[in-house]
């Protein structure tokens, strides 16, 4: 047993905090995923990955060929959790770039693939920037019943169909997307495939949707006879869901740290504003803040013990989804609380960040109504606990 | 970073595990509930051989020198099966602190009789008020030539029927609070077992004018209330580690019969009004198993934690409570009968939950470390 990091990992978190002294604004409180809503706030973000991927460290876990640094997953966890508590924009690469997409072309990828997509990502340019395509209007926690077509003609596909809730695609310059090859296929699983998308290609639209803070997050879009290269296809046909339930090992250890730094950056201002203002004298908030404190210790142990698996080899199939469950419980606690300690203040419009009364910086509104979309993405609650069931207690599929 | 145990530690739970399941089977359990002494001293002696009463202990007192997170383990398997029997109030809450605070003289005479399984021990710290704050110590010790003399009543003082001497916590002046070592068999001693729902042997001890030599003054005249402390801090996350062991029982009672139980013609574990409430449940145990194996290694390797600590014992509170609560549910009826092992855990948890600190207390001590902790964002 040892619950310490390595030299090696201290001096990656002690680089991490030199460079946000320097490259973040004074003050500086993230805007939480929501970078791609505003031109602004995106430009800097894509600012950020460019000097990350300078570093090294936008995608560090990647091997050096792929302008990786080969980093081990304790170096990426770290990195992960001081990125999100000091809030450094543009470490994603739109939806997936970073996470799945790359480690996907790794392993399921042709050469001319890899040579191509790879080393964009890396760059952190504009030019590397993904929107991840799953959701349909009719297929969400049950995915495998998309409808999406694609169709072989000679050496294409031809798409047809619509996404929904593809977050970033008004930003993205490829799409990473998953269609149905075999409708017929006698489990829908086994008919799906996953291909690259030019988002400039003729016969795709991006149709905004604004979430109901206003913010334009995520999007419709729509696929007439889009016409894709088969060289496209990423990994063998009607191969998809395989793969993609395989490269979602590699998000999940990322996404642990990713959470409790976050959420330790949130419990640490909510602690000194009520410090400041002397709510933290009275009992109730105090108390609150406290047993707010112990979930994060949890939620931290928790996720090191997710990597800890992954390091030793093993694949984690149900912890991911526990981290998932728990990070949502943290964060609507952590919000109820926040505008809670805000009182009146919460009222104020999260995206009026010049307003003077203002606090926070609007991020504690901003989390309000911004968690319930966190707990809905990449799998709700009830999805996540139905996985946990299954495979952690070994209970009945029971869906 | 690494979450994998030691072959010895692998060793400690393999055996712990076997040898409880055989010695102290759920129906010796049951007749240790209403047996005068609520513990089997065959059982007892056979412990000692075993080496767990002397597990932490160095060898020159007749231990075996490991370290404070093999016992965590060993505490968790106790939790697990339930061992009736006063080893976390011999060793935990007696022998840890004799042996921090004791003088060389006193560690030699007491603590290899612990680790030999002679003595049983326990504390008699809480009083009337069932508070653990320094206000809670009423019972008066006065200086009178070589001795002191001890006026009051201590409350839920864990199997103090049968200890052999008490840790008792006094107060020595108006400021000043002493632990001392007592004979339990002095005069003016009256002992009551308590009826408590688990029935384990708590009790209310008197003390009528009892004089106890000054040489059993345990650390400082005045500074107990630091030893008090000790246990707070380190000593509780091994309660911590026992409740732990028991919610992952009860969990794991309850997850079999969800599998077992078929009504609407399915298992009820199938539908997920019962998977969803395992499977938090589970989520929970899983956090709580981390941060107790957290603390207890930070305390094992020399760099306890005032805030974790509080942190582990607030979450195994509420964790236990709750794995019993949703475990009852999950059963329906026969969950709330005497036959199910079950409740064998439930009626527990109250002392459990109390011992050393209930979760409101831990939580206002969260909240004094936090008061004054400078946050990363305002450091660098």
């Amino acid at each position: 047993m040892d619950f310490k990091f390595g030299e090696k990992e201290e001096k990656l978190r002690k680089e991490i905090r030199e460079f946000t002294k320097k490259e973040l604004p004074p003050g500086w409180l993230s805007s939480m995923l929501e970078e791609e809503s505003d031109d602004k706030e995106w430009a800097f973000a894509m600012s950020m990955s460019k000097k990350l991927a300078e570093k090294g460290w936008l995608t560090m876990s990647w091997p050096e060929e792929y302008g990786g640094k080969g980093a081990s997953l304790w170096e990426q966890l770290v990195y992960s959790e001081e990125a999100s508590y000091w809030g450094i924009p543009g470490v994603t690469m739109g939806i997936g770039g970073v996470d799945w997409v790359g480690p996907s072309l790794m392993m399921f990828g042709t050469a001319e693939q890899k040579n191509k997509y790879l080393p964009l990502i890396a760059s952190g340019e504009p030019d590397g920037i993904w929107c991840t395509a799953y959701s349909e209007p009719n297929a969400g926690s049950d995915f495998a019943k998309i409808r999406t077509r694609a169709v072989r003609e000679g050496d294409e596909y031809v798409i047809n169909g619509q996404k929904i809730w593809t977050s970033a695609a008004h930003r993205a310059r490829w799409c990473w997307l998953a269609v149905k090859t075999d409708p017929d296929a006698a489990k829908p699983h086994n008919g799906i495939s996953v291909f690259v998308v030019d988002m400039k290609s003729k016969g795709i639209t991006v149709r905004p949707l604004m979430n109901y803070v206003g913010l334009h997050i995520f999007n419709e879009v729509f696929f007439d006879d889009l016409r894709v290269p088969a060289a496209n296809l990423v990994g063998k046909e009607n191969n998809g869901w395989y793969q993609l339930m395989h490269s979602l090992g590699y998000e999940r250890g990322s996404i642990a740290g990713r959470c409790y730094g976050y959420n330790k950056r949130i419990l640490d201002e909510l602690i000194v504003y009520t410090r400041g203002n002397g709510l933290f004298r009275e009992r109730e908030i105090r108390h609150k803040l406290a047993d707010i404190a112990v979930e994060l210790e949890t939620q931290k142990v928790l996720g090191y013990e997710t990597v800890w698996k992954m390091s030793k080899g093993d694949s984690p199939v149900y912890e991911p989804s526990r981290d998932k469950v728990f990070n949502d419980h943290i964060l609507e606690r952590l919000a109820m609380l926040g505008t809670e300690i805000l009182g009146g203040y919460s009222q104020i419009d999260p995206l009026s960040r010049n307003c003077k009364w203002t606090k926070l910086n609007g991020h504690m509104e901003k989390l309000f109504w911004l968690f319930l979309g966190f707990a809905f993405a990449a799998g709700t609650d009830e999805v996540e606990l139905n996985i946990v069931g299954q495979f952690g207690l070994k209970l009945p599929k029971s869906y | 970073m690494d979450f994998d145990f030691s072959e010895d530690q692998v060793m400690i739970i393999d055996s712990a595990r076997k040898f409880l399941e055989k010695e102290c089977p759920k129906n010796k359990i049951r007749e240790l509930k209403e047996d005068e002494k609520g513990y089997d001293p065959e059982l007892w002696s056979r412990m000692a051989e075993m080496g767990w009463m002397g597990l932490i202990l160095p060898e020159e007192y007749e231990g075996t020198g490991m370290d404070f997170f093999d016992l965590t383990i060993l505490m968790e398997e106790m939790g697990r099966n339930i061992l009736p029997a006063p080893f976390f109030d011999t060793v935990a809450l007696c022998s840890l602190p004799i042996l921090e605070y004791g003088t060389s003289e006193q560690k030699k005479r007491f603590l290899p009789k612990i680790a030999c399984g002679e003595e049983i021990w326990t504390l008699a710290l809480t009083e009337p008020s069932a508070s653990y704050e320094p206000s809670g110590v009423e019972l008066r010790a006065t200086s009178l030539q070589e001795d002191y003399v001890l006026e009051g009543t201590k409350l839920f003082v864990p199997y103090a029927n049968v200890a052999d001497r008490l840790l008792v916590v006094a107060r020595t002046s108006q400021e000043g609070i002493t632990a001392l070592i007592v004979d339990a068999g002095s005069q003016g001693i009256k002992t009551e077992v308590i009826p408590t729902t688990a029935h384990d042997k708590q009790c209310e001890v008197v003390f009528d004018k009892v004089r106890v030599p000054k040489d059993n003054v345990l650390g400082e005249v005045g500074k107990g209330w630091e030893i008090v402390e000790f246990l707070l801090q380190r000593v509780s996350v091994l309660k911590c580690a026992e409740m732990l062991g028991g919610a992952q029982f009860v969990l794991e009672m309850a997850n079999s019969y969800a599998k077992e139980r078929v009504q609407f013609d399915k298992p009820i574990g199938s539908f997920q009004a019962i998977q969803h409430k395992l499977a938090e449940v589970f989520i929970n145990v899983e956090g709580l198993r981390r941060l107790v194996y957290e603390a207890a290694w930070n305390i094992s390797t020399g760099s306890p934690s005032r805030l974790l600590t509080s942190m582990v014992k607030a979450k195994a509170n509420e964790v236990y409570q709750q794995t019993c609560i949703q475990g009852v549910k999950v059963h329906g009826a026969i969950g709330f009968t005497e036959e199910l092992d079950l409740s064998l855990y439930f009626l527990r948890t109250k002392a459990s939950e109390f011992m050393l600190g209930d979760t409101g207390f831990h939580r206002e001590r969260i909240a004094v470390e936090l008061e004054d902790y400078q946050p990363l964002f305002m450091s660098v």
